[in-house]
Protein backbone atom coordinates (compact mmCIF):
# COMPACT_ATOMS: atom_id res chain seq x y z
CA UNK A 1 0.00 0.00 0.00
CA UNK A 2 1.46 3.34 -0.99
CA UNK A 3 0.93 6.21 1.40
CA UNK A 4 0.08 9.06 -0.95
CA UNK A 5 0.68 11.73 1.68
CA UNK A 6 4.31 10.68 2.02
CA UNK A 7 5.15 11.62 -1.59
CA UNK A 8 6.90 14.95 -1.56
CA UNK A 9 6.58 17.48 -4.38
CA UNK A 10 10.27 16.99 -5.15
CA UNK A 11 9.62 13.41 -6.13
CA UNK A 12 6.78 14.31 -8.55
CA UNK A 13 9.04 14.63 -11.63
CA UNK A 14 10.26 11.08 -10.96
CA UNK A 15 6.66 9.91 -11.14
CA UNK A 16 6.32 11.23 -14.69
CA UNK A 17 7.30 8.00 -16.48
CA UNK A 18 5.09 6.00 -14.13
CA UNK A 19 2.13 8.27 -14.86
CA UNK A 20 2.80 8.02 -18.60
CA UNK A 21 2.88 4.21 -18.34
CA UNK A 22 -0.37 4.22 -16.37
CA UNK A 23 -2.02 6.43 -18.98
CA UNK A 24 -0.84 4.10 -21.75
CA UNK A 25 -2.18 1.06 -19.89
CA UNK A 26 -5.49 2.85 -19.30
CA UNK A 27 -5.67 3.44 -23.07
CA UNK A 28 -5.27 -0.29 -23.64
CA UNK A 29 -8.60 -1.08 -21.94
CA UNK A 30 -10.21 0.72 -24.90
CA UNK A 31 -13.75 1.26 -23.71
CA UNK A 32 -16.08 2.76 -26.32
CA UNK A 33 -19.25 4.71 -25.76
CA UNK A 34 -21.41 5.83 -28.67
CA UNK A 35 -24.33 8.23 -28.57
CA UNK A 36 -26.10 8.12 -31.94
CA UNK A 37 -28.20 11.13 -32.87
CA UNK A 38 -27.79 10.75 -36.59
CA UNK A 39 -30.33 12.08 -39.05
CA UNK A 40 -31.58 9.57 -41.55
CA UNK A 41 -32.97 10.38 -44.98
CA UNK A 42 -36.66 9.93 -45.82
CA UNK A 43 -37.39 6.82 -47.85
CA UNK A 44 -38.11 7.05 -51.53
CA UNK A 45 -41.19 4.88 -51.74
CA UNK A 46 -44.91 5.12 -52.30
CA UNK A 47 -46.78 4.06 -49.14
CA UNK A 48 -49.75 1.72 -49.32
CA UNK A 49 -53.12 3.07 -48.23
CA UNK A 50 -53.15 1.11 -45.00
CA UNK A 51 -53.56 2.85 -41.67
CA UNK A 52 -51.08 1.88 -38.99
CA UNK A 53 -49.91 2.95 -35.56
CA UNK A 54 -46.31 2.40 -34.55
CA UNK A 55 -45.67 2.09 -30.84
CA UNK A 56 -42.20 3.15 -29.73
CA UNK A 57 -42.08 2.15 -26.11
CA UNK A 58 -39.67 3.93 -23.78
CA UNK A 59 -37.26 0.99 -23.64
CA UNK A 60 -37.04 1.11 -27.45
CA UNK A 61 -36.66 4.88 -27.82
CA UNK A 62 -34.12 5.02 -24.96
CA UNK A 63 -32.39 1.81 -25.91
CA UNK A 64 -28.73 1.49 -25.09
CA UNK A 65 -26.90 -1.68 -26.10
CA UNK A 66 -23.89 -3.20 -24.40
CA UNK A 67 -22.61 -5.80 -26.84
CA UNK A 68 -19.58 -6.39 -24.59
CA UNK A 69 -18.23 -5.06 -21.29
CA UNK A 70 -16.17 -2.35 -23.00
CA UNK A 71 -18.77 -1.00 -25.42
CA UNK A 72 -22.03 0.85 -25.00
CA UNK A 73 -24.17 2.21 -27.82
CA UNK A 74 -27.10 4.55 -27.18
CA UNK A 75 -29.07 3.92 -30.37
CA UNK A 76 -32.62 4.73 -29.18
CA UNK A 77 -33.04 8.15 -30.82
CA UNK A 78 -31.44 7.04 -34.07
CA UNK A 79 -33.54 3.92 -34.50
CA UNK A 80 -36.76 5.80 -33.70
CA UNK A 81 -35.97 8.36 -36.39
CA UNK A 82 -35.12 5.66 -38.93
CA UNK A 83 -38.25 3.62 -38.17
CA UNK A 84 -40.42 6.74 -38.44
CA UNK A 85 -39.02 7.42 -41.90
CA UNK A 86 -39.28 3.80 -42.96
CA UNK A 87 -42.87 3.30 -41.79
CA UNK A 88 -43.93 6.60 -43.37
CA UNK A 89 -42.88 5.02 -46.66
CA UNK A 90 -44.88 1.85 -45.94
CA UNK A 91 -48.23 3.11 -44.62
CA UNK A 92 -50.55 6.01 -45.19
CA UNK A 93 -51.80 7.24 -42.79
CA UNK A 94 -49.37 6.37 -40.02
CA UNK A 95 -49.33 7.45 -36.41
CA UNK A 96 -46.40 7.26 -33.96
CA UNK A 97 -47.06 6.88 -30.25
CA UNK A 98 -45.13 5.87 -27.16
CA UNK A 99 -47.88 3.59 -25.75
CA UNK A 100 -50.89 1.80 -27.24
CA UNK A 101 -53.22 3.83 -25.03
CA UNK A 102 -52.14 7.00 -26.85
CA UNK A 103 -53.39 5.85 -30.27
CA UNK A 104 -55.83 8.48 -31.55
CA UNK A 105 -57.20 7.05 -34.78
CA UNK A 106 -58.48 3.59 -35.71
CA UNK A 107 -55.45 1.99 -37.33
CA UNK A 108 -55.78 -1.31 -39.12
CA UNK A 109 -52.39 -2.42 -37.85
CA UNK A 110 -50.50 -1.77 -34.64
CA UNK A 111 -46.78 -2.45 -34.79
CA UNK A 112 -44.49 -2.55 -31.77
CA UNK A 113 -40.78 -2.80 -32.59
CA UNK A 114 -38.28 -3.96 -29.99
CA UNK A 115 -34.60 -4.80 -29.91
CA UNK A 116 -33.86 -8.40 -29.14
CA UNK A 117 -30.07 -8.25 -29.26
CA UNK A 118 -27.09 -6.23 -30.47
CA UNK A 119 -23.82 -7.91 -31.33
CA UNK A 120 -20.50 -6.49 -32.42
CA UNK A 121 -17.30 -7.88 -33.86
CA UNK A 122 -13.91 -6.19 -34.16
CA UNK A 123 -10.98 -7.04 -36.45
CA UNK A 124 -9.18 -8.76 -33.56
CA UNK A 125 -12.18 -11.08 -33.18
CA UNK A 126 -13.20 -11.75 -36.77
CA UNK A 127 -9.71 -11.68 -38.35
CA UNK A 128 -11.07 -9.40 -41.06
CA UNK A 129 -10.28 -5.74 -41.55
CA UNK A 130 -13.84 -4.72 -40.71
CA UNK A 131 -15.92 -3.74 -37.70
CA UNK A 132 -19.31 -5.43 -37.77
CA UNK A 133 -22.57 -4.69 -35.95
CA UNK A 134 -25.72 -6.82 -35.90
CA UNK A 135 -29.00 -5.50 -34.53
CA UNK A 136 -31.79 -8.02 -34.14
CA UNK A 137 -35.26 -6.48 -34.06
CA UNK A 138 -38.62 -8.03 -33.31
CA UNK A 139 -41.73 -6.45 -34.78
CA UNK A 140 -44.96 -7.43 -33.10
CA UNK A 141 -47.72 -6.89 -35.65
CA UNK A 142 -51.29 -6.76 -34.41
CA UNK A 143 -54.64 -6.07 -36.04
CA UNK A 144 -57.03 -3.38 -34.81
CA UNK A 145 -58.92 -5.92 -32.70
CA UNK A 146 -55.78 -7.08 -30.92
CA UNK A 147 -55.06 -10.28 -32.86
CA UNK A 148 -51.31 -10.82 -33.06
CA UNK A 149 -50.60 -11.62 -36.70
CA UNK A 150 -46.95 -12.37 -36.14
CA UNK A 151 -43.81 -11.35 -34.32
CA UNK A 152 -41.42 -10.79 -37.16
CA UNK A 153 -37.72 -11.29 -36.53
CA UNK A 154 -35.72 -8.71 -38.46
CA UNK A 155 -31.92 -8.92 -38.26
CA UNK A 156 -29.91 -6.03 -39.68
CA UNK A 157 -26.20 -5.76 -40.37
CA UNK A 158 -23.60 -3.07 -40.85
CA UNK A 159 -19.86 -3.10 -41.33
CA UNK A 160 -17.13 -0.58 -41.89
CA UNK A 161 -13.50 -1.04 -42.92
CA UNK A 162 -10.92 -0.60 -40.20
CA UNK A 163 -8.64 1.47 -42.38
CA UNK A 164 -11.11 4.18 -43.40
CA UNK A 165 -11.87 5.39 -39.86
CA UNK A 166 -9.57 7.29 -37.56
CA UNK A 167 -10.55 5.49 -34.38
CA UNK A 168 -12.25 2.39 -33.09
CA UNK A 169 -15.26 4.33 -31.80
CA UNK A 170 -15.69 6.11 -35.17
CA UNK A 171 -15.57 2.75 -36.96
CA UNK A 172 -18.14 1.17 -34.59
CA UNK A 173 -20.38 4.24 -34.92
CA UNK A 174 -20.27 4.03 -38.72
CA UNK A 175 -21.02 0.30 -38.65
CA UNK A 176 -23.95 0.93 -36.29
CA UNK A 177 -25.37 3.64 -38.56
CA UNK A 178 -25.08 1.24 -41.50
CA UNK A 179 -26.89 -1.46 -39.50
CA UNK A 180 -29.72 0.95 -38.61
CA UNK A 181 -29.99 2.10 -42.24
CA UNK A 182 -30.15 -1.56 -43.16
CA UNK A 183 -33.35 -1.80 -41.12
CA UNK A 184 -35.00 0.63 -43.56
CA UNK A 185 -33.81 -1.44 -46.51
CA UNK A 186 -34.96 -4.70 -44.94
CA UNK A 187 -38.40 -3.25 -44.11
CA UNK A 188 -38.95 -2.01 -47.65
CA UNK A 189 -37.79 -5.24 -49.24
CA UNK A 190 -39.55 -7.74 -47.03
CA UNK A 191 -42.30 -6.23 -44.90
CA UNK A 192 -45.17 -6.93 -47.29
CA UNK A 193 -43.72 -10.40 -47.95
CA UNK A 194 -44.31 -11.55 -44.36
CA UNK A 195 -46.58 -14.59 -44.84
CA UNK A 196 -48.95 -13.75 -41.97
CA UNK A 197 -49.35 -10.20 -43.25
CA UNK A 198 -49.89 -11.35 -46.82
CA UNK A 199 -52.61 -13.75 -45.67
CA UNK A 200 -54.28 -11.03 -43.64
CA UNK A 201 -54.19 -8.59 -46.55
CA UNK A 202 -55.69 -11.26 -48.80
CA UNK A 203 -58.57 -12.12 -46.48
CA UNK A 204 -59.39 -8.79 -44.91
CA UNK A 205 -60.43 -5.84 -47.05
CA UNK A 206 -60.61 -3.61 -43.96
CA UNK A 207 -57.06 -2.26 -44.15
CA UNK A 208 -58.16 0.12 -46.85
CA UNK A 209 -61.17 1.48 -45.01
CA UNK A 210 -59.60 4.76 -43.95
CA UNK A 211 -58.55 5.98 -47.36
CA UNK A 212 -60.40 7.00 -50.44
CA UNK A 213 -60.47 4.74 -53.48
CA UNK A 214 -58.27 7.04 -55.55
CA UNK A 215 -55.59 7.50 -52.89
CA UNK A 216 -52.04 7.89 -54.28
CA UNK A 217 -50.14 4.68 -54.56
CA UNK A 218 -53.20 2.48 -54.63
CA UNK A 219 -53.23 -1.07 -53.43
CA UNK A 220 -50.43 -3.08 -54.96
CA UNK B 1 44.34 -0.89 -56.04
CA UNK B 2 43.69 -0.02 -52.37
CA UNK B 3 42.10 3.42 -53.04
CA UNK B 4 39.77 1.81 -55.58
CA UNK B 5 38.62 -0.74 -52.97
CA UNK B 6 38.03 2.05 -50.43
CA UNK B 7 36.03 3.96 -52.99
CA UNK B 8 33.96 0.86 -53.76
CA UNK B 9 33.31 0.35 -50.04
CA UNK B 10 32.12 3.94 -49.75
CA UNK B 11 29.70 3.40 -52.63
CA UNK B 12 28.08 0.33 -51.06
CA UNK B 13 25.73 2.23 -48.74
CA UNK B 14 24.43 4.74 -51.32
CA UNK B 15 23.99 1.90 -53.83
CA UNK B 16 22.11 -0.15 -51.27
CA UNK B 17 19.84 2.80 -50.54
CA UNK B 18 19.29 3.37 -54.25
CA UNK B 19 18.28 -0.25 -54.73
CA UNK B 20 15.84 0.06 -51.82
CA UNK B 21 14.38 3.29 -53.12
CA UNK B 22 14.01 1.79 -56.58
CA UNK B 23 12.07 -1.02 -54.91
CA UNK B 24 9.67 1.58 -53.48
CA UNK B 25 8.06 2.21 -56.85
CA UNK B 26 4.75 0.44 -57.38
CA UNK B 27 4.04 -1.59 -60.50
CA UNK B 28 0.62 -0.75 -61.87
CA UNK B 29 -1.25 -2.71 -64.52
CA UNK B 30 -4.44 -1.43 -66.13
CA UNK B 31 -6.85 -3.55 -68.16
CA UNK B 32 -9.90 -2.12 -69.76
CA UNK B 33 -12.86 -3.20 -71.84
CA UNK B 34 -15.05 -0.80 -73.78
CA UNK B 35 -17.64 -1.57 -76.43
CA UNK B 36 -16.50 1.48 -78.41
CA UNK B 37 -13.24 3.34 -78.89
CA UNK B 38 -15.12 6.64 -78.86
CA UNK B 39 -15.18 8.49 -75.55
CA UNK B 40 -18.49 8.75 -73.73
CA UNK B 41 -19.74 12.27 -74.29
CA UNK B 42 -21.12 14.05 -71.23
CA UNK B 43 -23.35 16.92 -72.24
CA UNK B 44 -24.27 20.05 -70.30
CA UNK B 45 -26.23 19.19 -67.13
CA UNK B 46 -25.28 15.51 -67.12
CA UNK B 47 -23.51 14.20 -64.06
CA UNK B 48 -21.91 11.00 -62.87
CA UNK B 49 -21.77 9.31 -59.47
CA UNK B 50 -19.10 6.98 -58.09
CA UNK B 51 -20.19 4.36 -55.58
CA UNK B 52 -18.14 1.73 -53.76
CA UNK B 53 -19.34 -1.83 -53.62
CA UNK B 54 -20.05 -2.83 -50.02
CA UNK B 55 -21.50 -6.30 -50.36
CA UNK B 56 -18.32 -8.40 -50.02
CA UNK B 57 -18.02 -10.25 -46.73
CA UNK B 58 -14.45 -9.37 -45.85
CA UNK B 59 -13.88 -5.84 -47.16
CA UNK B 60 -15.53 -2.62 -48.29
CA UNK B 61 -14.29 -0.37 -51.02
CA UNK B 62 -12.91 2.41 -48.87
CA UNK B 63 -14.19 5.95 -49.06
CA UNK B 64 -10.72 7.49 -49.28
CA UNK B 65 -10.09 5.64 -52.54
CA UNK B 66 -13.48 6.63 -53.97
CA UNK B 67 -12.86 10.27 -53.04
CA UNK B 68 -9.41 10.13 -54.62
CA UNK B 69 -10.74 8.76 -57.93
CA UNK B 70 -13.61 11.24 -57.81
CA UNK B 71 -11.18 14.16 -57.46
CA UNK B 72 -9.15 12.91 -60.44
CA UNK B 73 -12.26 12.73 -62.61
CA UNK B 74 -13.41 16.18 -61.59
CA UNK B 75 -10.16 17.65 -62.90
CA UNK B 76 -11.47 16.84 -66.40
CA UNK B 77 -14.44 19.16 -65.81
CA UNK B 78 -16.86 16.30 -65.16
CA UNK B 79 -19.59 17.02 -62.61
CA UNK B 80 -19.47 14.26 -60.00
CA UNK B 81 -22.30 13.83 -57.47
CA UNK B 82 -21.23 12.94 -53.94
CA UNK B 83 -21.95 9.25 -53.35
CA UNK B 84 -23.48 9.74 -49.90
CA UNK B 85 -25.76 12.52 -51.19
CA UNK B 86 -26.95 10.18 -53.95
CA UNK B 87 -27.54 7.26 -51.57
CA UNK B 88 -29.50 9.50 -49.19
CA UNK B 89 -31.62 10.92 -52.02
CA UNK B 90 -32.50 7.44 -53.22
CA UNK B 91 -32.64 5.70 -49.83
CA UNK B 92 -33.05 2.75 -49.28
CA UNK B 93 -32.41 1.47 -52.81
CA UNK B 94 -28.61 1.67 -52.91
CA UNK B 95 -27.84 0.23 -49.48
CA UNK B 96 -25.62 -2.90 -49.39
CA UNK B 97 -28.74 -5.09 -49.12
CA UNK B 98 -30.68 -3.42 -51.93
CA UNK B 99 -28.14 -2.03 -54.43
CA UNK B 100 -28.46 -3.64 -57.87
CA UNK B 101 -25.71 -6.18 -58.50
CA UNK B 102 -26.24 -6.25 -62.23
CA UNK B 103 -28.04 -4.50 -65.05
CA UNK B 104 -31.07 -6.77 -64.77
CA UNK B 105 -31.68 -5.54 -61.23
CA UNK B 106 -30.95 -1.95 -62.22
CA UNK B 107 -33.60 -2.15 -64.95
CA UNK B 108 -36.12 -3.56 -62.44
CA UNK B 109 -35.29 -0.80 -59.96
CA UNK B 110 -35.65 1.99 -62.48
CA UNK B 111 -39.10 0.77 -63.42
CA UNK B 112 -40.26 2.42 -60.20
CA UNK B 113 -41.28 5.91 -61.30
CA UNK B 114 -40.17 7.70 -58.12
CA UNK B 115 -36.65 6.26 -58.43
CA UNK B 116 -36.42 7.16 -62.11
CA UNK B 117 -37.63 10.68 -61.34
CA UNK B 118 -35.11 11.14 -58.55
CA UNK B 119 -32.24 10.10 -60.83
CA UNK B 120 -33.44 12.44 -63.56
CA UNK B 121 -33.89 15.27 -61.04
CA UNK B 122 -30.22 14.96 -60.07
CA UNK B 123 -29.13 14.98 -63.70
CA UNK B 124 -27.40 11.63 -63.26
CA UNK B 125 -26.35 9.96 -66.48
CA UNK B 126 -23.61 7.52 -65.49
CA UNK B 127 -23.02 5.37 -62.43
CA UNK B 128 -19.49 4.11 -61.82
CA UNK B 129 -19.16 1.17 -59.43
CA UNK B 130 -15.78 0.87 -57.76
CA UNK B 131 -14.92 -2.45 -56.16
CA UNK B 132 -11.69 -3.54 -54.55
CA UNK B 133 -9.27 -3.20 -51.68
CA UNK B 134 -5.62 -2.86 -50.71
CA UNK B 135 -4.10 -5.77 -48.82
CA UNK B 136 -0.74 -6.30 -47.13
CA UNK B 137 0.96 -9.57 -47.98
CA UNK B 138 4.20 -11.46 -47.31
CA UNK B 139 5.69 -9.66 -44.32
CA UNK B 140 9.30 -10.66 -43.75
CA UNK B 141 12.09 -9.61 -41.40
CA UNK B 142 11.81 -8.21 -37.91
CA UNK B 143 12.59 -5.02 -36.10
CA UNK B 144 13.10 -4.56 -32.37
CA UNK B 145 12.95 -1.38 -30.36
CA UNK B 146 14.25 -0.96 -26.83
CA UNK B 147 14.30 1.93 -24.37
CA UNK B 148 16.65 2.13 -21.39
CA UNK B 149 17.73 4.88 -19.01
CA UNK B 150 19.02 7.62 -21.29
CA UNK B 151 19.25 5.43 -24.37
CA UNK B 152 16.95 3.80 -26.86
CA UNK B 153 16.71 2.69 -30.43
CA UNK B 154 15.40 0.31 -33.02
CA UNK B 155 17.39 -2.30 -34.92
CA UNK B 156 16.40 -4.63 -37.66
CA UNK B 157 14.74 -4.73 -41.04
CA UNK B 158 11.19 -5.47 -42.10
CA UNK B 159 9.66 -5.74 -45.54
CA UNK B 160 6.08 -6.19 -46.65
CA UNK B 161 4.28 -6.27 -49.97
CA UNK B 162 1.06 -4.48 -50.73
CA UNK B 163 -1.40 -5.24 -53.49
CA UNK B 164 -4.21 -2.95 -54.59
CA UNK B 165 -6.85 -4.45 -56.87
CA UNK B 166 -9.75 -2.29 -57.98
CA UNK B 167 -12.35 -2.65 -60.68
CA UNK B 168 -14.62 0.04 -62.12
CA UNK B 169 -17.80 -0.64 -64.06
CA UNK B 170 -19.59 2.19 -65.89
CA UNK B 171 -23.38 1.97 -66.23
CA UNK B 172 -25.41 4.27 -68.44
CA UNK B 173 -28.54 5.17 -66.48
CA UNK B 174 -30.42 6.18 -69.64
CA UNK B 175 -29.73 3.26 -71.97
CA UNK B 176 -29.28 0.92 -68.98
CA UNK B 177 -26.23 -0.63 -70.63
CA UNK B 178 -22.68 -1.19 -69.47
CA UNK B 179 -20.36 1.34 -71.09
CA UNK B 180 -17.02 0.03 -69.96
CA UNK B 181 -15.03 -1.92 -67.44
CA UNK B 182 -11.63 -1.15 -66.01
CA UNK B 183 -9.30 -3.05 -63.69
CA UNK B 184 -6.22 -1.68 -61.95
CA UNK B 185 -3.65 -3.84 -60.14
CA UNK B 186 -0.88 -2.06 -58.32
CA UNK B 187 1.77 -3.78 -56.23
CA UNK B 188 4.92 -2.81 -54.45
CA UNK B 189 7.11 -3.43 -51.43
CA UNK B 190 7.62 -1.21 -48.43
CA UNK B 191 10.52 -1.33 -45.99
CA UNK B 192 11.21 -0.36 -42.42
CA UNK B 193 14.88 -0.05 -41.52
CA UNK B 194 15.86 0.20 -37.87
CA UNK B 195 19.17 2.03 -37.52
CA UNK B 196 18.69 3.65 -34.09
CA UNK B 197 15.64 5.46 -35.47
CA UNK B 198 13.13 3.51 -37.57
CA UNK B 199 13.29 4.67 -41.21
CA UNK B 200 10.17 3.86 -43.23
CA UNK B 201 10.41 3.57 -47.02
CA UNK B 202 6.78 3.28 -48.06
CA UNK B 203 5.49 2.52 -51.52
CA UNK B 204 2.30 4.45 -52.36
CA UNK B 205 0.49 1.44 -53.81
CA UNK B 206 -3.06 2.70 -53.22
CA UNK B 207 -2.19 6.17 -54.44
CA UNK B 208 -0.78 4.71 -57.66
CA UNK B 209 -3.90 2.59 -58.09
CA UNK B 210 -6.00 5.76 -57.66
CA UNK B 211 -3.92 7.69 -60.21
CA UNK B 212 -4.16 4.82 -62.70
CA UNK B 213 -7.90 4.41 -62.22
CA UNK B 214 -8.66 8.15 -62.21
CA UNK B 215 -6.64 8.95 -65.30
CA UNK B 216 -8.00 5.99 -67.24
CA UNK B 217 -11.59 6.77 -66.28
CA UNK B 218 -11.03 10.37 -67.39
CA UNK B 219 -10.15 9.05 -70.82
CA UNK B 220 -13.50 7.19 -70.92
CA UNK B 221 -15.38 10.49 -70.87
CA UNK B 222 -15.28 13.70 -72.80
CA UNK B 223 -17.20 16.85 -71.94
CA UNK B 224 -18.98 19.12 -74.40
Amino acid sequence: MVNITSISTASLPQLGPLMALLLMLAGCSSSTSIQLDTNFPPVLAEPRPISAAIVFEARFSNYSAEPNQYTSMAIGNAQVELFKNAFTGLFDPVEFVSAEEEIQGQPSLVIRPSVWEVQMSTPSENYLNVFEVWIKYNLEIKTADGEVLTTWFMPTYGKTPESSMGSKSAAIEKATITAIRDAGAKLHLDFYQIPALKNWLARDPQPYRQVTADAPGGVN
Amino acid sequence: MKPIMQCANLLVIPLWLLVLLAGCGATTTIDQYRPSEQPIVITEGERIVLLGRRDAADYETDLAYIDCVSEKIQTAGIDVVDGQVFMDAIYPWFEPRTAPKGLVHLRQLLQQPQIRQQIDRQGLRYLVWLDGSTESQDTTGSISCAVGPGVGGCFGFAKWDKLSTYEAVVWDLHSLQEQGRLRVDSEGSSYLIGVVAPIPLLTPVKSDACNGMGNQLKSFFSTQ
